[in-house]
């Protein structure tokens, strides 16, 4: 458990020298909303479709906020940590009440009703061209619009919240959670009230989503329609499964090659969801379990192999 | 009419493959560039309205049996994830083939202009459109309820295991599903070219559209998906005379208040 520690500050502090700080805060922004959605989907067994929900909501109020009120960053932040856990409550207690392709289809139909709303009220969201103009004002003297400042903060609240989800994962409640994903039949049986508990998933789940949402608001200063939409969901989805569901670590190596690749691709090649598309179908018909189980099946092949 | 067309091939595949098909939107949109484009290369619309939904056809056979057929083991997130890649894949070829601006498409000169219905004036194009969208779906119908495969179908969707139990090549049957679903779903967008013309987004409103109609229909029921596209299209068309915002508001809160309610779908009897 000691070596992931060290590899992940090491990738903190050399991931800005590596690529441009805004992309390196992006990455840690993703992977927090990739822990968050990786509560429900690797660690409850809950296929949320509409993550971007919580996500966006969050973005969209904090931004309001911080737009025309001149909150705090704080302030910001718990607001959008209370809008991602309400929207959450909310959306997860409807969704919990179906299962299978009926719990998928309910997510989606929610997370495009929010995105149509978003659409519609252009008063506030802006509708399509977004909510521009979001600032990132600087606290007891610390000045937010370096992007390397930011940077730093955007990592240590990052490093903070990997933290929290790894007590919930190791705490009974993540073994709970565990419970309910290998078997909800006998988890009920054995006494747990199983909605309550994947409602709480939501909840935490949508609660991280939110924090996610409130500091990509602030890194671009612009919450984008697409922040809402399901082909954003779509993404994280795709980033936790990549690094690999059900590991704490995995969103966080997902995110890292889905944004770091996007970004780098996405300058050379306007087309470049194509590519994406590609990896996607790629991953699911070769390497299922993400590039977690690819690593450990790599060790468990060359261990197994007779010392030349 | 289009979204029962849209609607029952969503349904077949959902319901008998059990997959979230989220490139079927593409689907329409490749269905709908490959009339556009046939048409024009031929010169002749009936011959592309042949060709193009049989072009979706294939690549949907293609697709099942390259990717979709070693997926049904492996639960949604992945089928999910493929077919979202597909749907990436294929909208963004779109735009590298045909690039991102749309275009029209006039309907042939036979069916250009109105007809005087005696109470109101109609486009003669969305006459045709109705009729012959009303054709495919009583056809398809006709073909599940009359035809010896259209019954081992139906059998699929309520029970795989003893359909293959009972000597049926299950994946063969998967295959040809999928194929009709995208046909339907080419089909569907073939139709629609001249009414709207051509563009990349096409696919992605149609997806969510066709996924309300499923729902609302009930997973794999297939009268109840024609029966839900006829109604969304009525009501989206009613809602959006008088109150335009709402319509696609409302039409999400619908589908996610019939899954809560009916999980079996407005017309299910399960």
């Amino acid at each position: 458990m000691k070596r992931p520690i060290v590899l992940l500050l090491a990738a903190v502090v050399l991931l800005p020298l590596l690529v441009r700080p805004v992309i390196a805060t992006e990455i840690w922004i993703f992977a927090i909303f990739g822990l968050g959605l990786n509560l429900l989907l690797g660690y409850t067994g809950m296929l949320s479709f509409g993550q971007s929900t919580f996500f966006g909501s969050a973005a969209y109020v904090a931004g309001w906020l911080l737009k025309h009120y001149a909150i705090n960053v704080f302030l910001a932040l718990g607001i959008g940590v209370g809008v991602g856990a309400a929207s959450a409550a909310l959306v997860g207690y409807l969704c919990v009440q179906r299962s299978g392709l009926y719990f998928i289809m309910l997510t989606f139909a929610l997370n495009q009703m929010f995105y149509f709303i978003a659409y519609q009220w252009t008063s506030v969201t802006g509708g399509e061209d977004g909510m521009p103009g979001i600032p990132r004002p600087a606290l007891a003297g610390i000045d937010f619009s370096n992007p390397l400042v930011y940077y730093c903060f955007v990592a240590a609240l990052f490093l903070g919240a990997l933290w929290v989800m790894r007590r919930i994962v190791e705490s009974p409640l993540g073994r709970i959670l565990q419970a309910i994903r290998e078997n909800p039949v006998r988890a009920e049986a054995v006494g747990y009230d199983v909605p309550r508990f994947k409602l709480l998933a939501f909840v935490i789940g949508g609660a991280f989503s939110g924090l996610a949402g409130v500091l990509y608001a602030m890194l671009f200063g612009i919450v984008p329609l697409e922040a809402i939409g399901f082909v954003f969901s779509g993404n994280v989805l795709f980033a936790t499964l990549i690094g690999g569901s059900g590991s704490l670590y995995g969103p966080v190596i997902g995110s890292f090659v889905f944004i770091w690749l996007s970004e780098s691709v996405s300058t050379l090649w306007a087309r470049w969801p194509l590519l994406l598309g590609v990896a996607f179908v790629i991953v699911v018909l070769f390497l299922r379990g993400g590039v977690v189980e690819a690593w450990s099946r790599f060790w468990t092949w060359r261990s197994s192999k007779p010392k030349a | 009419m289009l979204y029962a067309l849209m609607g029952l091939g969503l349904s077949l595949i959902t319901g008998i493959l059990n997959i979230p098909n989220f490139a079927h939107g593409a689907l329409f949109a490749v269905g709908a560039y490959l009339l556009a484009s046939a048409a024009v290369a031929i010169g002749n619309f009936w011959i592309a309205l042949l060709v193009a939904p049989l072009g979706v056809a294939l690549l949907g056979l293609a697709i099942e049996y390259a990717g979709i057929r070693r997926l049904y083991a492996a639960g949604h997130d992945y089928q999910l994830l493929f077919t979202f890649g597909l749907a990436l894949i294929l909208s963004e070829a779109i735009i590298l083939i045909w690039g991102p601006v749309g275009y029209s498409y006039l309907p042939p000169q036979a069916l250009r202009g109105g007809l005087d219905l005696g109470f109101t004036f109609y486009p003669k194009y969305r006459l045709f459109v109705m009729v012959m969208a009303g054709l495919l779906v009583l056809a398809t119908w006709l073909f599940l309820e009359k035809t010896r495969y259209g019954a081992i179908m139906r059998a699929g969707i309520e029970n795989k295991e003893m359909v293959s139990l009972l000597g049926i090549d299950i994946h063969k049957l998967f295959t040809v599903a999928f194929a009709l679903g995208a046909y339907l779903a080419g089909i569907a967008g073939a139709l629609t070219v001249p009414i709207r013309g051509v563009n990349p987004g096409m696919g992605v409103d149609m997806l969510g559209i066709a996924f309300v109609v499923v729902a609302l229909g009930g997973l794999g029921n297939l009268l109840g998906a024609i029966a839900a596209g006829l109604l969304i299209g009525v009501a989206q068309a009613l809602v959006a005379g008088y109150w335009t915002e709402a319509s696609t508001v409302v039409i999400y809160a619908v589908m996610a208040a019939v899954l809560l309610v009916r999980p079996q779908g407005m017309f299910g009897i399960r």
